[in-house]
Formats: C-alpha cells, sequence, structure tokens
C-alpha cells in the first residue's frame, strides 16, 4: 500500500517533469549569473518567501479539482487578518487574535460553500460577490489603516529551527496534511470525482454537496492561514493584504499541473512546485538585477506556457 | 439690560441670518479607492476645510462621496451619477490617469467644474490638477540624503523599493531619485525592485536584494507605508539597528505613515518628505471655492501642487499639520 503510494507520487512528479526540468535550468541560468542564488540561505530565504502563496493556492487547488472556483480567498486573508489585527490592538491576546482570524477563515470560507454547494449559485459569481463585500467589510472594520504586529509577536517573524523559519516549518507540515487528505481520505478521492463529473458522483452515492461545502471551507481556512503567514512576516496588516492572492493562487495551481477544468492535479508536487517557480523566479530576478519591468512579462510567460501545457495534455488523440 | 437684549436678538438674528443666506453648494467626490489611509484623512480633511473655507466665503458645503473600487469603468459611471445628480464640482482621484478623461469631457458638457486630485489626467485637462508633487517629494528627500551622505562622509550604496510601475507618483519619485543621486558621487543605487506596493514584496525584495548586494549600506523606500516589512526584512539579517549603530542602514523614505513617524523618532529612519495630506486637502478646497465662483485658481502648468516638508529626527516631533502623527 504504502509503495502504491510512492509510485502515486512519482507518477505525479513525472508529469510535472516538464516543468521541473525547465526550473532546474532557470535555477543554473540563475546560479551563473548571481553567485548569490545558489546558496542555502537563499534557499530558505524563497521557501520563507513562498509561504503565504503556498497556503492560499494548496485551497485553491482543492477547490478547483472540484471544478469550480474561489476568487475571494483575498478578501477572506484581509476580512480575516484584519479581524485578528484589531483584537490584538484592542488588548487582546495574540493567540485570541491569531485563533480569530483562523475562524473567520473558516466561516468566511463556508459562506461561500453554502451559496455554491446548496443556493446552487455559480461558483465564480457567489466568489465575486464575496470577494467584494468581504473587502469592503474589512475596510469598515480598519478604516483602511495600517495596523501592526504587536511587538511581542514580531520575533516570531525571523525566529528558525536550525536555518529553517519557523513559518516554513508550520507551511511544510499544513501542506503535508492536505497533501494526506487528497491522496489518503475518502474526502480527498471525492475531490477529484466531483471534478469530473458532479452528476456522475452523486449517481455513485457522493454527497457532492456536502464534499463542494467542506472544500470552500478549507479553502477560507487556508486563505486565514496564508494571512497568518502574511502577517507575521510582514509585521503588519494593510488594506493591501491579500489583493490580487486569488490570481496569484491560480496561477500557481495551474503552473504546478492542476487542470482548471477540475479532476486533475496534485497538492505535492503540483502545488510546491508551482510555487516554488514564481518564487524563485522573482528571487533570481531581484538578484540579477533584472529591469523592474521585466517581471511581469516573465511571470505571463511561465503562465501562459502552463496554461498551453494543460490544454495541451487534454487534448484529444486524433 | 433692555439695550443689552435688543443687542443680542440683533446679534443672534444676524448670525442665523448668515446661516439663512450662505449658498448651499454640493462637491461630488469620486474616489477611485479606500484602500489606504490617507484616502480617509484627505475626505475629513476637505470635508474640514469645506466647513471652514466654505464659512469665510458665505458657502455651505455638502458632499456627495462615492468609491470605484479600482475599477476605471465603475468609476466613469460614479462620476456620471454626480453629473446627474447636478452636483456644483466634482473632485476626483482617477483610477486610470487616460480613462478619467472621458469623464471630464462628460462633466464639461453639463458645465460642471472638475478637479483631479492627486492622481491627474493623461488625456483631457480638467479645470485643475491638485495634488503633491511626487517628484519634488523624492527630489528633496534625495538632496537631503545626498547631504547627510556628504555630512557624514559615508559612500551610500543604495537598494531602491519601487512602487507600482503604472503608478505615476511611484514613477515620479523613482526618477527623482536617480536624476538627483546619479550626479550625486556619494550616493550610488545599486538595484531597483519593482514592489508593486505589495508589502511581502517589500520584505522578500529587501532581503534578495541585501543577499545580492551584501555592501549595500542604504535603502531608498518609493513609500514608508510598509516599513515594518522592511524592518522585518533587516530583522532577519541583524540590520535594523538606528543611527549610530555601527549596524545602521540608512533609510531615505517617503510619505511618513504613522509606523514610519514612530521608526523616525527612534532614528531607525534618516530622512524623508512628509505626503501633506492637510495641504492638499486645503488647497483643493480653495480652488474649487475659486472654480464655483467662477474665478482662476491660478495653478501652475502642472498642477497646484502642494509640496512636502523634509522630516528627519530632529525635526518630526515638531511638524505642524502631520496627519500621520495626530
Amino acid at each position: 500500500m504504502r509503495t502504491s503510494r510512492i509510485l502515486a507520487t512519482l507518477g505525479d512528479a513525472h508529469r510535472n517533469l516538464g516543468l521541473v526540468l525547465a526550473l532546474l535550468a532557470v535555477m543554473a541560468g540563475f546560479s551563473i549569473a548571481a553567485p548569490s542564488f545558489a546558496t542555502t540561505d537563499n534557499l530558505f530565504a524563497i521557501l520563507h518567501a513562498m509561504g503565504p502563496s503556498t497556503l492560499a493556492a494548496t485551497g485553491m487547488a482543492l477547490v478547483i479539482l472540484t471544478g469550480k472556483i474561489d476568487i475571494s480567498i483575498g478578501s477572506i486573508a484581509f476580512l480575516s487578518a484584519s479581524t485578528g489585527a484589531l483584537l490584538m490592538e484592542a488588548g487582546h491576546s495574540p493567540l485570541a487574535g491569531f485563533a480569530a482570524i483562523l475562524g473567520l477563515g473558516a466561516v468566511l470560507g463556508a459562506i461561500n460553500g453554502f451559496l455554491v454547494a446548496y443556493l446552487r449559485i455559480n461558483a465564480l459569481i457567489a466568489t465575486l460577490g464575496t470577494m467584494m463585500a468581504y473587502r469592503g467589510i474589512g475596510l469598515i472594520f480598519t478604516d483602511a489603516r495600517v495596523i501592526p504586529l504587536p511587538e511581542t509577536m514580531r520575533s516570531v517573524a525571523n525566529a528558525t529551527i536550525g536555518p529553517v523559519f519557523i513559518d516554513t516549518v508550520a507551511v511544510v507540515a499544513i501542506v503535508a496534511a492536505i497533501q494526506v487528505l487528497h491522496r489518503s481520505t475518502s474526502f480527498g478521492r471525492s475531490l477529484s470525482a466531483v471534478g469530473n463529473g458532479e452528476d456522475i458522483a452523486a449517481r455513485i452515492g457522493l454527497n457532492t454537496r456536502r464534499t463542494v461545502f467542506l472544500t470552500f471551507t478549507l479553502a477560507g481556512l487556508l486563505a486565514a492561514l496564508a494571512a497568518c503567514s502574511s502577517f507575521i512576516q510582514v509585521g503588519s496588516v494593510s488594506g493591501f493584504l491579500g489583493k490580487g492572492l486569488e490570481f496569484n493562487a491560480i496561477a500557481i495551481a495551474v503552473v504546478g499541473g492542476i487542470s482548471l477544468a477540475g479532476g486533475r492535479g496534485t497538492i505535492v508536487p503540483g502545488v510546491l512546485i508551482g510555487a516554488a517557480a514564481f518564487q524563485m523566479i522573482s528571487n533570481g530576478l531581484n538578484q540579477v538585477n533584472a529591469d523592474p519591468y521585466i517581471y511581469q512579462l516573465v511571470t505571463g510567460a511561465v503562465i501562459f506556457v502552463a496554461m498551453y501545457m494543460d490544454a495541451f495534455k487534454r487534448a484529444p488523440v486524433r | 439690560m433692555k439695550s443689552h437684549l435688543i443687542f443680542a436678538t440683533a446679534a443672534i438674528g444676524l448670525i442665523l441670518s448668515g446661516h439663512a443666506h450662505a449658498e448651499e453648494k454640493t462637491i461630488g467626490l469620486s474616489w477611485n479607492s479606500k484602500e489606504n489611509e490617507i484616502v480617509g484623512k484627505w475626505e475629513e480633511y476637505l470635508q474640514s476645510e469645506a466647513a471652514r473655507q466654505g464659512k469665510e466665503a458665505g458657502l455651505e458645503f455638502r458632499f456627495v462621496i462615492n468609491v470605484a473600487d479600482n475599477d476605471p469603468t465603475r468609476q466613469a459611471a460614479n462620476i456620471e451619477d454626480l453629473i446627474n445628480q447636478g452636483v456644483d464640482l466634482i473632485i476626483a482621484r482617477g483610477e486610470d490617469s487616460a480613462a478619467i478623461g472621458s469623464s471630464i469631457r462628460a462633466a464639461k458638457r453639463s458645465e460642471i467644474p472638475f478637479i483631479t486630485f492627486d492622481h491627474g489626467s493623461t488625456s483631457v485637462q480638467p479645470d485643475a490638477h491638485v495634488s503633491g508633487d511626487s517628484y519634488n517629494q523624492a527630489k528633496s528627500t534625495a538632496e537631503a540624503f545626498v547631504a547627510l551622505m556628504k555630512e557624514k562622509g559615508v559612500e551610500g550604496q543604495c537598494i531602491e523599493l519601487q512602487g507600482a510601475l503604472k503608478d505615476v507618483n511611484a514613477v515620479n519619485r523613482s526618477k527623482a531619485w536617480h536624476e538627483v543621486t546619479e550626479n550625486s558621487g556619494v550616493v550610488t543605487t545599486l538595484q531597483s525592485v519593482p514592489t508593486e506596493w505589495n508589502p511581502e514584496i517589500f520584505r522578500s525584495g529587501t532581503v534578495n536584494a541585501f543577499r545580492a548586494n551584501p555592501n549595500a549600506n542604504c535603502l531608498f523606500l518609493g513609500s514608508d507605508f510598509a516599513i515594518s516589512a522592511v524592518r522585518s526584512a533587516l530583522e532577519s539579517m541583524d540590520k535594523w539597528a538606528p543611527a549610530g549603530d555601527p549596524k545602521h542602514v540608512y533609510i531615505a523614505t517617503q510619505d511618513l505613515f504613522p509606523e514610519a513617524v514612530k521608526a523616525m523618532e527612534d532614528g531607525y529612519i534618516d530622512v524623508g518628505t512628509t505626503f501633506d495630506a492637510y495641504e492638499h486637502a486645503k488647497e483643493a478646497i480653495r480652488v474649487a471655492i475659486t472654480l464655483i465662483g467662477g474665478g482662476d485658481p491660478e495653478c501652475a502648468p502642472e498642477g497646484c501642487l502642494a509640496a512636502g516638508r523634509i522630516a528627519t529626527p530632529a525635526n518630526i516631533a515638531t511638524l505642524e499639520n502631520l496627519w500621520s502623527r495626530q
């Protein structure tokens, strides 16, 4: 059983082989151009910086696997982080603040899940509405102020275990847990089944509504975890938190091999490769002192290639 | 006693009649977004200045305010609503400097004066443009920073953290910084990092740039709203130290947001130029009253621009009307 799982993971890695090879080539290029790129410290810096987007993309990947989309995760991150930051600013303990962030994230995700699974509202429309509403509520709460992390928590941002940042360890543990959930539980397997055809999945006895509801709730929770990671790293919550996070998450998921049509893709290694690709490119361009206007061009090109590869894989064989 | 009563009654009557005769005017205020706390301050100052300057001019102002959530199309519709409501003047901070032109044209057709605020128009000339002077803001910061480096006898090897490249203010600030420092002989920009105004990139960009340039000893920030992210990055490299400490990284910045004010007071930021929300609002209302009265606000060709003030740890505590310290 265990061997078959390892073989499955290797199979998944094989499906991402093209991307992995391309990444290795990019890494080699950056390493030659900038001696500071291929260092252990820089590797850990890349892992650290990719934490928030990895968590958000993991939640997004689960939703996309069911054939849906959630474009409100950036607003969930913002509203939940704002609420937690305001609680801490009002004198509540950091523990209570972070618990509130996670709890609210799950609740906001559950609202999305209810709208999509039980009210049968199109996922794009439902989460477009909540994206605007959640951000609006967050801005009303904070009055668009920058709310700093309590001084007592600032040391956590750069705390390490050996050379590894603590929040990187947390991100690895969370992603590993989601991987187990996806590959080793009936809920995880039902995601792909729903993504491959909701009607068929319902006919074989799967509770598709419950699966979709729980997936959106989980995506909300992961968006809140991304918000915690960003809040700790950046040291404050501002109106910019979570802005564009949904599109970054979609890009990471797609580059990592999650099919936008649903039903196909992996968290490990898929999403991890996607997140690493974007962070590595951004880091490498920093290191080689690239023209500031080149960043968006390169990012766009990576997404385009990934989309093309996805379309190519899904194209019928003639 | 009787004469006192008559005097008091006459005085109250005069005050009441004065109120009764204050001409009512409506200002339509169109924000592109309200995701930055400075916008809330602008709104507050615009309303308080409208009340103060309006009273002096015999006008009573009412505001109709809408927000476009960064959507140029929605902002055009919002401004169309203001025109249909028959406002007497429009003040708009455009999301898109080209797209705002169609709204200016529509207001002109309805003979409603139009002021662009903070963000100008590149397509159609409004009746007036009121703003901070982003180019001069960075120029004064850069000049003060160069003077500081010369005074300290330090050769500045700087990393620049730019704002969003589509933001004209960010582009102007970067341009001014480079123009001043490249001819200074004491300050060199080793690397420019585009942040898209994203605090996470402020953090990772700072770490990456210092890794690529271990000899860097100074930072220029396009804005200090994300100073906590920069602080976090410098802390991770054991470089967050106040002036006088051998580990100190010199920081030149813009805007003076609340956290930056504290960092400057504590000696972590060396020089900055304020983004004077109060002066912008005061000038916008002066221009509005002039335009409503059919006069010429006498702006310079580039607009009615309010200059920022140089702030240093030495004067930060005494700068008046600093929005971020109130």
